[in-house]
């Protein structure tokens, strides 16, 4: 029994998986699923018979992109057999821009001069009273400094009638406050160096915190002189005050006297000349002059 | 000694104008000697530029003038012509006023000028213009601002004020110490 012709009449009825007329190899970025066409379209067909030709062409190449991917490696699956996709290629650009740099803490300066690199420890430890994992710090942490235990020896040398746990929860509470100090210095420094230091900020870097302090120094001396202004006399009637800041006078600056060529003065007076009487000078005409001059010989 | 701001540079055209308009080119622009504008003390001189540079030697102290002086700023900003430039207004004038031998003392005397002492007037002057007075044989007397335009003068009484006065030769001895 002949069956080709069963077999070609029913390969009649799909196209070819083979394109053909590339001229241009397509680019393809699997990645992605997307794929590239840098052929030129042919116009004369495009406007003879737009839709088809688009179809035509759009349809070749998914037929070209599905070539490729069929390409992958695979693996299968209960769901089925899967293709490997590689990593994209294309770059896409990032859509919020990047975070701007976080000015360097004192401690982080410090570590650095010194070479102190942070260790990476893990969160949980184990405790040998309970027997228990638990956190190194935060909720149900072990860094409690003995707040919770149920008895506290009195040290030698302090009063005896003292509370030792209210004394370890003040302790702890002025390291608290202490570091919570430090934190706002930080920021502060942080905010003044940035500002002042906006070049290197614009670059992407971190800004310059090597006279931060002095910065910090500058702005607050900047903000009691604008305070100092900013009464209703502009400070004119004020008391003065024992080792207060002066104000340093806008220094007056002017033209040399002499130059060795007083040309460049000379155009500098004819430009203002020109703004004072308009550029063109006065009417050639004087125009009521002539109106009146006009009519009377009438 | 030190050359105008432009702030300064600009208030002293706009006053110079009033009298010269844009004459005041042939002020800075000369043909035969660079000139300058130079301010010293408040006052502002017109000097040639070898006389500027010979100034420069002399102490802010010690000098006292220089070249010809075309006013002073007010301690408010404003600039006030003196007589001293009168020889170089009169030159450019664009609008005169000739009065009658007997306005010429009053006038002299630093008072305004009423419409009977007027002989001639340049035609077509606008109100408050900056005009030259002259005596009727054309030797300038001083300046002043009119009050009143030409066409308006006509009407008034022949006591009225037509131009008010701003300066004349005879401050020469009246403001002897202060003028230069």
């Amino acid at each position: 029994m002949d069956v080709s012709g069963v077999l070609e009449a029913h390969k009649q009825k799909f196209k070819s998986v083979s394109v053909e007329g590339k001229v241009i190899p397509l680019e393809f970025d699997l990645g992605l699923l997307t794929a590239y066409d840098q052929n030129p379209i042919d116009e004369a067909e495009l406007r003879k018979n737009k839709d088809e030709y688009l179809q035509s062409l759009s349809r070749d190449n998914a037929q070209l992109l599905f070539n490729e991917i069929f390409q992958l490696p695979t693996i299968s699956d209960d769901n089925g057999v899967m293709a490997m996709l590689p990593v994209p290629t294309t770059l896409l650009p990032r859509e919020k821009p990047l975070p701007k740099p976080k000015p360097e803490t004192r401690w982080e300066k410090f570590a650095k001069a010194k070479g102190i690199v942070n260790r990476k420890k893990e969160r949980m430890v184990f405790d040998d009273n309970t027997g228990e994992y638990k956190p190194r710090w935060g909720y149900k942490g072990i860094n409690d400094d003995g707040s919770k235990d149920w008895v506290i020896e009195v040290p030698s040398g302090t009063n005896p009638m003292e509370d030792q746990y209210e004394a370890r929860r003040d302790a702890k509470k002025e390291r608290i406050d202490k570091n919570d100090k430090r934190r706002q210095r930080n920021l502060e420094e942080g905010a003044v160096a940035s500002k002042m230091d906006q070049k290197t900020v614009n670059k992407g870097e971190r800004p310059n915190m090597d006279n931060a302090r002095s910065m910090k120094r500058k702005e607050i001396e900047n903000q009691i002189l604008i305070s100092k202004n900013s009464t209703a006399s502009a400070g004119k009637f004020d008391d003065a005050i024992k080792g207060d800041l002066k104000p340093k006078g806008i220094k007056r600056k002017f033209e040399p006297n002499v130059t060795a060529d007083l040309s460049k003065e000379k155009a500098g007076n004819m430009s203002i000349l020109d703004r004072v009487v308009g550029k063109n000078g006065e009417d050639l005409v004087n125009v009521r002059k002539a109106i009146k001059a006009t009519k009377s010989r009438k | 000694m030190r050359p105008l701001t432009e702030l300064e540079t600009k208030t002293f055209f706009e006053k110079l104008a009033k009298y010269i308009g844009r004459n005041i080119t042939h002020l800075i622009d000369r043909g035969d000697e660079t000139y300058c504008f130079r301010l010293h003390r408040d006052r502002v001189y017109y000097v040639s530029e070898s006389v500027m540079r010979k100034a420069t030697s002399v102490g802010r102290d010690q000098l006292i003038s220089l070249g010809i002086c075309f006013g002073k700023f007010t301690k408010t900003g404003k600039f006030r012509m003196h007589v001293t430039c009168l020889e170089y207004i009169a030159q450019y004038a664009k609008h005169k006023v000739w009065i009658k031998p007997n306005g010429e003392m009053p006038f002299l005397y630093g008072n305004h000028v009423v419409k009977a002492h007027i002989g001639r007037v340049t035609e077509d002057t606008p109100e408050h213009q900056g005009v030259i007075v002259y005596s009727m044989t054309d030797v300038p007397l001083g300046f002043g601002v009119t009050a009143r335009s030409t066409s308006d003068t006509r009407k008034m009484e022949p006591t009225a004020i037509v131009v008010f006065h701003q300066a004349d030769i005879g401050e020469y001895l009246r403001q002897e110490d202060t003028l230069f």
